[in-house]
Formats: C-alpha cells, structure tokens, sequence
C-alpha cells in the first residue's frame, strides 16, 4: 500500500472515528461521499490533512473531480512524480 | 489571566481594527493582527500585551493571507484559534458612470475577497483543530442601504453580508458560528473624508443623534465571541443610532 493511500484510508477512519462512526473496510473503490458516512466538510478535512501531511495542494489550479479513495490517490501521485 | 483562545484581526493598525485589537485585549484573549505596515499603536500594544503580535499583510492577496494565518497560528503555539474579525477595509469614494474600474477592483480585493481569503485560510485551521470557532465579518449599513458615490463598497459589504450567510450554512454543523456586524456611520479615519454638510446631515437623520464611536461597535464583537452567542449565527447586528430603522 502505498503510504498516501495508507494516510487517506488511517485519516477518514480517524474522521469517521472522531463523529462516532467506525468502517471497516475502505478500498481504492470506495466512494467518500456515497460508501462512507462523510460529507463535504469531512472530505475538506481530510483534503486539509492531506495537504499538511504531504506539503501538496493539487486543487491550487483549480477543482479536480474525484469520487473515489484511488482517484485521490493519483491526484497526489501524479504530482509528487 | 490570559484566555487560551486566540483570535486575528485584518486591519487591526487604526481605527474600528484597532478598537477591537483593544478590546479583545482587554478582554484576555491572544490577538494577531495585521495590516500593510505598521502603526505606532501596534509597536504600543507589542510593549504592554505579550499575548498580542503585528504581521505584515496585504489582505486582498491569497498568499500573504495564508502565509499571515500560518504565522500568526504558530506565533499563539499551543493556544487554539478561536476566532477571526474580518475587519480590513478601504472605501473610496466617486460615482460609478466616472469611477475607474482599476479603483473598483482593488476595493473589492480587499473587502471581498479579502474576507473570503481569510474566512477561508481560518476555517481550514478550525477543520486541522476539529474545533467550535466564530467568524465576525465587519459590514456595513451601507451594504443594505446604498449611499452616493459608494457603489463598489456597497456591493463589497453586500457581498460580505451573503459570505456570512453562506458561511454560516456550511459550517453550522461544526459549531463554527458566521456572523456580520453592520456599522453606521462612525467617527473614524474612514468617515473623515465625508463634507461637513453630509456628516451634519447624518446626525441630523440619526435617531440618537450623533455618530457612532468605535467603542460602540465593539462589545457587539466581543459578544459574538462568548459563550452566550454560541447559537447565534447568519445574523447582520446593525448597529447604526437607529438611522436604518
């Protein structure tokens, strides 16, 4: 796994954890806003999180669309390469 | 005894900024503000607070207003952000049909988008602290009621009264609280500019008779920030002597 993916997949459970809800599984298919019990304001955190813990911004140019836990993943992998 | 919250202030160097900057002070919290340079007031209050620092800052830039709130954040260390004062502000004055467009723009950097880059560098520090906070946009009547020759402040503070509302809706769930307060006319630099005639018009129109003083607007701010305020919020305080009733 890599260690992006293994941060956003310990952030939304520690998210989640934080408003009292536990999930288990959370795969590259998992959609944020549909699979899991998050809403905007939850995936903003996690997207803040994501830029202190990598020193990325990748929605500096403007909204990139992404659904699911493996898009965001090469959102930052396409940047850090 | 110090409060642990912190709070900034845009614009904190003079006038209603730096009657608030005062207050909060006075009132313990931690304070940061900021403003294009510094102001003797602010090296004043640097030698009597230490719980009190001045950034430099051009609110109206996206990325001074980032680096401003990152400064500010690790200037207060361990004590949370509690709160931001969207106080920056400038207001010039023409009618619109010979007012430069370079003129509007500026203005609406600075008290639109000023606020919005500001609100929006704090909310993601409340998000990091998964902390309450209060956001307090500082209006204006004239948001609501016009005034010759202001067309481009009027639709900044309009704008801020929607940002405030808006903001208020988003962050709700978060206990975040998103509030205006609207200013009449008040005796400061800003109103300095205003001929004799109109201020003594002003008056004249004005229930209580007589212009607003800074400190009359700020208890309004400190209040937004207690506890007592905590389900409060998307509201625009008018505070003006009575003149919009």
């Amino acid at each position: 796994m890599s260690n992006i993916l293994q941060f956003i997949v310990d952030e939304t459970r520690q998210i989640l954890l934080q408003k009292g809800e536990t999930v288990t599984d959370i795969t590259l298919e998992t959609e944020f806003l549909t699979d899991l019990p998050m809403d905007s304001l939850d995936l903003a955190t996690l997207i803040v999180s994501l830029e202190m813990h990598t020193g990325l911004d990748p929605f500096r140019s403007g909204f990139k669309t992404f659904y699911n836990v493996g898009q965001l993943v090469e959102l930052y992998e396409s940047i850090e390469n | 005894m110090p409060l642990m919250k912190h709070v900034i202030v845009s614009g904190g160097s003079k006038g209603l900024g730096l009657g608030i900057v005062k207050s909060l002070l006075q009132n313990g919290y931690h304070v940061s503000t900021c403003s294009r340079t510094k102001t003797n007031a602010m090296t004043e209050l640097e030698d009597i607070y230490s719980c009190f620092q001045w950034f430099p800052c051009q609110i109206g830039d996206a990325q001074q207003t980032a680096d401003f709130v990152k400064s500010a954040c690790e200037w207060a260390q361990d004590v949370p952000l509690w709160a931001v004062i969207n106080n920056a502000g400038v207001a010039k004055e023409g009618v619109l049909a010979s007012f430069p467009n370079l003129e509007s723009d500026d203005l609406l950097q600075v008290n639109l988008n000023g606020a919005l880059y500001l609100a929006r560098e704090v909310l993601r520090v409340f998000l990091r602290q998964n902390s309450a906070g209060r956001i307090v946009n500082i209006s204006s009547i004239i948001g609501t009621r016009g005034y010759t020759g202001l067309a481009a402040y009027s639709a900044s503070k309009a704008g801020l009264d929607g940002l405030t509302r808006a903001l208020a809706r988003e962050n709700g769930r978060r206990n975040i609280t998103v509030n205006s307060i609207a200013p009449g006319y008040l005796d400061t630099e800003m109103s300095s500019t205003l001929s004799d005639n109109k201020r003594q018009q002003i008056i004249r129109r004005t229930p209580m008779h007589r212009l607003g003083s800074v400190d009359d607007i700020t208890p309004a701010v400190t209040f937004l920030l207690s506890d007592g305020a905590a389900f409060i919020t998307g509201q625009t305080i008018t505070i003006d002597g009575g003149i919009t009733n």
